[in-house]
């Protein structure tokens, strides 16, 4: 193979030179050569290795879908070299050969074909099973595809959302001009051409099929309702029109998903060239027509010397002129049309000679075969149709489609560029036209008092595009390579059959045939052809496999696009970070477990002040007469008689009676009340409370509004929490004005618009002081200056967990799972079944009638230094009698503490239990009277 | 992504709506064992249209009727609960 | 089976040099009037049902009918994952024996089922997370599976190329390290079922559609096919995601939704992952086959839905997160997507027992779990029809327990905060 001299419709520039490496040895290209071209204008006839047998391989069919042309670029694996195009310094290797192209050693397997059946590793390998992991071993060997290294590679990938009216899938003559015409009629138009140009099969024909090509894409690069995008590929449409684009060469990043809500696609993905199956055919130098008017009219790649032309169609016919013209010496025409076809091609590292049907042997270094198209229908088959096989064509063609989905070009019939461009234009309109009905729909969907125009219904009149009859040619009298990226021959698939495997799913799936990264798009039609052969039925009886996305690989970078997780911060975050806090993980926030040293931490709060920042707890405005009803139908205790000032804990449950949230609530005002809900749970329960009011009870006078990020938390915890909040408040903070479980609103720290209420979740005397957002860094730190004297320390989510432990306070989620109901909590006293309704009500009561529900207790080790893992199970001999949900060692009480969910006939005070450690290693330890470990009459919080 | 044509905010994508399955009568509370667990758990499962509820949770928060094939995805009248708002 | 069926090295060599055919795996049948069991789902669990019929109870006058081809479901749609670490003792108890007779499946079954025991990694993320993979073990441990909590460097020797960097939302506290764990090739589990009961007699006949069923006086008479009717005393609905409108024909209304569960491949490259990593908080798994590529799952669709046509939001999604664990295979390639159906229940337990119609039982309700319990599942499921009452290990998972209100426990597990 060489470079030919200039031709008139080559893509390369020849000024711009581009050096590049093969296998570690300098090549040069021309800027516009694929890396395919490149080399086959430099020589290089074997491109890879084959899976299985590894056989030599080389061009087939020098597009995106060659599977021959798998090539390694550098730290990217499986690169389609008939594709990407050839870059200065680029660094290009074979994949799945070893040590060298030339030798292969695993070649060996060549020879041991005919034992390498399919499935033939189902039916080995068994025996001895000690062996087994060693086979595991060779087979994983033989993977094939290239290499991912293990440090991050940079890549730049970015997600895009666009809304066009028409979406044209494919750049040929019907595609261009449907985007033309659906653009004249209004329609904003996308247009996505999988290769480099526009043009489709226009780019490598004679002078009339370039004028025409020039006239086309200078209209649609022109307009201004058009965008292009080429090298790009529509990897899948999705449920309503919900189509994706992958799309390369965008200035700034490598590849781009385009996300498209299409009102209107038309699918124009023509044809592809199936290869034909015989003895010899995967051998280099059998070549596709497609593949060689490719390489002489685009590249200017003269694709070998001596030629064998085997032809069933007329641009078959076409590539013996270019060929010619070539310089190409065409020993002998096979016409496919009448008996005549081709049986064998042999030699080793590539094409030698062909032998015809008639027995005749042609010396020749490059055999090209011409014998169908396969319909890329896979859009089309996402959209719901299932493409009837026509004989008479020799392929598959379109059923039905739903209304928004349009078909032209060589997907739908053959014909003249002059036929194919009415056609594509009529379905241009009709799109048009359709996006103009759907956009209509969508625009009235709501009442806006907008009259507007209905849209016009009557079907634009698309003219016939038969498709051309056609031979049907699939195989030979002898057997070949059907898929080439999975080795599988056409034996494998009689064998297949044979076996037992007749539904061409089985096949499929047993044989691996259209399994591999091509798909099935070249080969599937010769697959379900040969397995027709082979059980007896015709294509026509056997459907095809079912195309599934994307239609063409896709990257996973341009999947995930820019590589961000959203994450929450308090407005406190700046001053936790100024002091290097510890970053914790909670659901979507990220809070401070500690400032360095949590035991520190408890202590200030015990012997002093602390605070902590708990700005993500719930927060949930309610306003309206009948907020004490939601009240007492949400929470399982009572709360009509909830004075103004005052604050209830409550407990929320499931329908199912299992405990979901827990939480205060504050009564502000007469018809004003706060309702706070833990961290994670604040979607969930203001999702909860809608749900009930509007499609449970849509007459009651319930105003609500979620106010979490309105608010900054702060609770400031310790014996001198009172004197520290006293200091930056006018309010009027003594025990008999200002008691436990009790809200006010006011100024703190100058700020107006706060409410504080007294609650204990660390067992100390605390005030939760509630800022508008704005102003919460400012007052956390009005805090800490005030507090100096005070011994003021803030204090992370770790120290509370202690504090909390100690004082027996559960954490939903945590000493609760999902299958906890409200009994068993210690909480019994705040369950009011003689209520009428609430939400969980029922099952709470059967629960009630129950004694077999497990029971959460405080729990003591015998030995005070063991700390029993949370989770680590509760056992009497080999039997789980309960688990560890929370254990910690006080810092307080110098041991320790647990808290835990133990069977009933374990629960009771005093109960001695195991406690089987990750070691295996049992402990003792002790059931206590209260859940709290320190302080259980509350003293200190009520202070 | 489904679009959901939404009576309040327009066509939207499903994602910004969160699916609240088959409707299922809540029965009184006094009611027994077997018509409350059927309330929890039974369900019709169908394969074809049916009426059920999506929550508009990224969008106006309404509570709507949505018909729905459930092997084409195709999506009938959207209806908010309780009317328009 | 005859000695000229078995398959083996020596027999792949003699038909190599005699370049001579196979016999058939299963036979073509006509639909006899009438069966002594009828087992409705041609996938892993319909499959071995009859297997274990047939085997261990010598009831061979069964049908498995399939309205497809034979694991056209969920049995050739999975992500082909074997683990028994699972939260509750009764559930663990149960996948330890389906790991079991996985262990032994290729020489039971005389079909290499490629069973690889590469080890299962579940990551935690969040301590919350660690705690449950911490009960998990504990729960594993008492019942003697191998399973334990491992750090970060252990993760990272096991699987290099898992980001186990200081990273600020996903960061990789610890796993639960369950080496039994593995991947096993789906089809072939279907196929070397299908070939080992056909050789005892069972009929398996594909593209035979159940239509309906005909209860007599409360016990099951006939099953209507879209072949012809057939007599019989028993029933077995092995749908998976059909499950409800099969229990329906029979007047059985269940607690189950149907929901899709999708799962990708990616082009093959050489080896460089061997365990299986499994991220909950991200709801990703993936696993590399001995072909070299990479298989990815994920939750189940955010909808109902009976369609197995798949989403673009799973695509992205399942890479973002495949992403965030390593962060080195962006230029990979996803090459394929789709969908499979689950039969999902409230507690995330399957269903398996006898139902209010006598003679029509139930194996539904694995949700994302029925691949890995197939083999136990059939043994389980035939050995209950063989005897007309549950045994032991399937007892916890009757239907009646929706109304008795004794979920599973494994609920617990999936609700407990990830």
């Amino acid at each position: 193979m060489s470079r030919l001299s200039e031709r008139p419709g080559e893509v390369i520039d020849r000024t711009r030179p581009m050096d590049f490496s093969w296998n570690g040895k300098p090549y040069r290209g021309y800027a516009g050569d694929s890396i395919a071209s490149a080399l086959a204008a430099s020589g290089v006839r074997v491109f890879s290795r084959s899976f299985k047998y590894h056989r030599p391989r080389g061009i087939l069919t020098a597009s995106f879908h060659d599977p021959n042309l798998m090539v390694q670029v550098g730290d990217e694996p499986n690169v389609r070299a008939g594709h990407r195009l050839v870059e200065e310094k680029m660094e290009v290797s074979a994949q799945n050969a070893w040590p060298s192209l030339g030798f292969d050693a695993k070649g060996v397997n060549r020879l041991l074909g005919r034992f390498l059946t399919p499935g033939f590793y189902y039916k080995t390998f068994m025996s001895p099973r000690s062996l087994w992991p060693w086979y595991q071993r060779v087979l994983a060997r033989f993977a094939a595809g290239g290499v991912v290294g293990v440090d991050p590679q940079p890549g730049r990938y970015d997600h895009r959302y666009a809304h066009p009216d028409v979406l044209v899938a494919g750049g040929g003559p019907a595609g261009m001009a449907a985007a033309i015409d659906a653009a004249e009629a209004g329609a904003a138009v996308i247009l996505v051409e999988e290769e480099h140009r526009l043009g489709g099969h226009l780019r490598w024909g004679d002078s009339d099929d370039l004028g025409a090509l020039e006239e086309l894409s200078a209209a649609v690069l022109s307009h201004p309702g058009i965008e292009v995008m080429v090298d790009s590929v529509v990897t899948g449409r999705y449920d309503h029109n919900w189509v994706a684009i992958a799309q390369r060469g965008v200035e700034g990043v490598d590849e781009r998903l385009v996300k498209a809500r299409v009102k209107c696609l038309v699918v124009a993905t023509g044809t592809i060239e199936r290869p034909y199956v015989f003895e010899g055919n995967d051998l280099p130098g059998v070549m596709l027509s497609t593949a060689v008017r490719r390489l002489i009219n685009l590249h200017a790649v003269r694709p070998g010397e001596r030629a064998v032309v085997l032809s069933a169609n007329g641009p078959g016919d076409s590539a013996i002129a270019d060929l010619e013209e070539a310089g190409v010496e065409v020993a002998e025409v096979i016409d496919a049309r009448g008996d005549d076809t081709v049986i064998k091609a042999s030699g080793r590292m590539g094409v030698q000679g062909v032998i015809d049907s008639r027995g005749r042997r042609h010396d020749a270094d490059l055999l090209v075969t011409a014998v169908g198209w396969t319909t890329t229908t896979t859009l089309l088959n996402m959209a719901g149709d299932r493409p009837m096989y026509e004989p008479r064509a020799a392929r598959y063609l379109s059923k039905s489609l739903p209304y928004d989905v349009l078909a032209t070009g060589g997907i739908v019939g053959d014909g003249s560029t002059d036929q194919l461009v009415q056609h594509g234009t009529a379905i241009g309109r009709e799109a048009a036209r359709r996006a103009s009905v759907v956009k209509f729909q969508w625009l009235t969907a709501v009442p806006t008092g907008v009259t507007r125009q209905p849209p016009d219904t009557s079907e634009i009149e698309v003219p016939p595009l038969e498709a051309e009859r056609h031979p049907e040619l699939f195989r030979s009298s002898t057997h070949g390579f059907v898929d080439y990226s999975e080795d599988v021959t056409s034996k494998d698939l009689f064998a297949a059959a044979a076996e037992g495997y007749d539904s061409m799913e089985l096949a499929k799936r047993y044989t691996t045939v259209n399994m591999g990264p091509i798909q099935g798009k070249l080969e599937a039609v010769n697959a379900v052809a040969i397995h027709g052969e082979a059980t007896g039925s015709s294509p026509l009886e056997t459907s095809t496999t079912t195309w599934r996305p994307p239609y063409a690989p896709v990257s996973l970078g341009v999947l995930a696009g820019r590589q961000y997780e959203p994450v929450r911060y308090s407005v406190i975050q700046p001053w936790h970070e100024r002091r290097e806090a510890k970053p914790l993980v909670a659901g979507s926030w990220i809070r401070p477990e500690h400032y360095g040293d949590p035991v520190a931490e408890v202590t200030a709060v015990r012997e002093a002040v602390g605070i902590i920042d708990v700005s993500p707890l719930g927060k949930i405005d309610l306003r309206g007469r009948d907020v004490p009803k939601l009240l007492e139908f949400v929470y399982v205790n009572k709360w009509s008689k909830l004075d103004v000032g005052k604050v209830r804990y409550g407990i929320m449950c499931n329908e199912d009676g299992v405990i979901f949230d827990d939480g205060v609530t504050g009564r502000l005002g007469a018809d004003q009340y706060m309702m706070s809900s833990t961290s994670g749970g604040a979607a969930g329960v203001w999702n909860w409370l809608d749900d009930w009011l509007q499609t449970g009870f849509p007459d009651w006078d319930v105003k609500m509004t979620a106010v979490t990020d309105g608010y900054a938390s702060i609770n400031v915890a310790g014996p001198n929490s009172r004197e520290l909040v006293g200091r930056l408040t006018e309010i009027d903070l003594r025990p008999e004005a200002f008691g436990y479980m009790e809200v006010r609103t006011g100024v703190v720290a100058g700020v107006p618009g706060c409410f504080l209420w007294r609650i204990g979740f660390t067992g100390e005397l605390s005030y939760e002081i509630h800022v508008p957002s704005a102003y919460g860094l400012w007052v956390w730190e009005r805090l800490l200056e005030k507090g100096e004297d005070l011994g003021v320390r803030a204090f992370g989510i770790e120290a509370q967990r202690i504090m909390r432990l100690e004082k027996g306070h559960f954490i939903v989620g945590q000493d609760t799972d999902g299958l906890t109901q409200g009994h068993g909590m210690g909480v019994d006293w705040a369950i009011k079944l003689d209520k009428p309704d609430f939400a969980g009500k029922p099952e709470l009561m059967w629960q009630a009638e129950r004694d077999d529900y497990r029971r959460l207790a405080a729990i003591q080790t015998e030995d005070p230094a063991i700390v029993p893992p949370e989770a680590s199970q509760i056992v009497a001999g080999d039997v789980i009698k309960g688990r560890i949900t929370s254990s910690r060692m006080s810092p307080t009480l110098g041991r320790s503490i647990c808290l835990g969910q133990v069977d009933p006939d374990l629960a009771a005070p005093g109960s001695r239990l195991h406690i089987r450690l990750s070691d295996g290693v049992t402990v003792a330890a002790r059931v206590l009277e209260h859940h709290a470990h320190f302080d259980p009459e509350g003293t200190r919080l009520r202070g | 992504m489904l679009v959901i044509l939404c009576p309040h905010c327009g066509p939207r994508n499903s994602d910004e709506f969160s699916f609240q399955g088959e409707i299922v009568a809540r029965p009184g509370p006094a009611s027994d064992q077997e018509t409350w667990r059927d309330y929890l758990y039974m369900r019709d499962n169908v394969a074809g249209w049916q009426t059920e509820r999506w929550f508009h949770v990224s969008g106006c928060r309404r509570f709507l009727n949505v018909e729905r094939h459930t092997v084409t995805n195709e999506i009938g009248v959207v209806t908010p609960v309780g009317g328009v708002q | 089976m005859n000695q000229k069926a078995r398959f083996s090295a020596w027999g792949l060599f003699k038909r190599g040099l005699t370049r001579s055919h196979w016999p058939r795996v299963w036979d073509h049948h006509e639909l006899r009037d009438s069966y002594d069991v009828v087992i409705v789902g041609g996938g892993v669990h319909g499959l071995a049902t009859a297997y274990y019929l047939a085997r261990n109870h010598g009831i061979t006058n069964v049908a498995v009918v399939e309205k497809s081809y034979i694991g056209s479901g969920g049995s050739g749609r999975n992500t082909a994952i074997v683990r028994s670490n699972y939260l509750t003792p009764e559930g663990s108890k149960f996948y330890d024996r389906s790991v079991e007779l996985y262990e032994h499946l290729a020489a039971d079954l005389n079909f290499n089922v490629m069973f690889e025991q590469r080890g299962h990694m579940t990551l935690a993320h969040s301590d919350s997370s660690l705690r449950t993979m911490r009960w998990r073990a504990e729960v594993n441990k008492l019942q003697g599976i191998d399973s334990s909590v491992i750090g970060p460097e252990e993760i990272k020797s096991l699987a290099p190329f898992l980001d186990t960097s200081d990273h600020p939302r996903y960061p990789i506290l610890g796993a639960l390290w369950h080496p039994p764990g593995g991947i096993v090739r789906h089809d072939a589990v279907v196929w070397g079922y299908a070939r080992a009961a056909a050789a005892l007699g069972v009929h398996i006949h594909q593209g035979t559609e159940l239509t309906g069923i005909e209860v007599e006086s409360g016990r099951v008479a006939v099953a209507q096919t879209s072949r012809g009717d057939i007599a019989t005393s028993t029933i077995v609905n092995c749908t998976a995601g059909w499950a409800s409108l099969v229990a329906k024909m029979a007047g059985v209304r269940l607690p189950i939704i149907t929901r899709p569960l999708q799962a990708a491949v990616t082009e093959p490259v050489r080896q460089f992952l061997h365990p299986v990593v499994v991220s909950g908080s991200l709801h990703t798994y993936v696993s590399q086959t001995a072909r070299g590529e990479l298989v990815f799952g994920a939750s189940v669709d955010p909808f109902a839905s009976y369609s197995t046509r798949g989403s673009l939001e799973f695509a992205t999604g399942l890479a973002t997160h495949v992403l965030e664990l390593m962060p080195a295979i962006s230029k990979m390639r996803m090459l394929r997507q789709w969908a499979g159906l689950c039969d999902m229940t409230p507690d995330f337990g399957p269903i398996i027992g006898p139902t209010p119609v006598d003679g029509f039982y139930v194996d539904v309700g694995w949700g994302t779990y029925g691949f890995k319990a197939g083999p136990v599942a059939g043994e389980s499921v035939a050995e209950m029809v063989a005897n007309g009452r549950p045994g032991s290990l399937i007892e916890p998972f009757g239907l009646e327990r929706f109304h008795a209100g004794t979920l599973t426990a494994e609920k617990g597990a999936a609700a407990v905060g990830h």
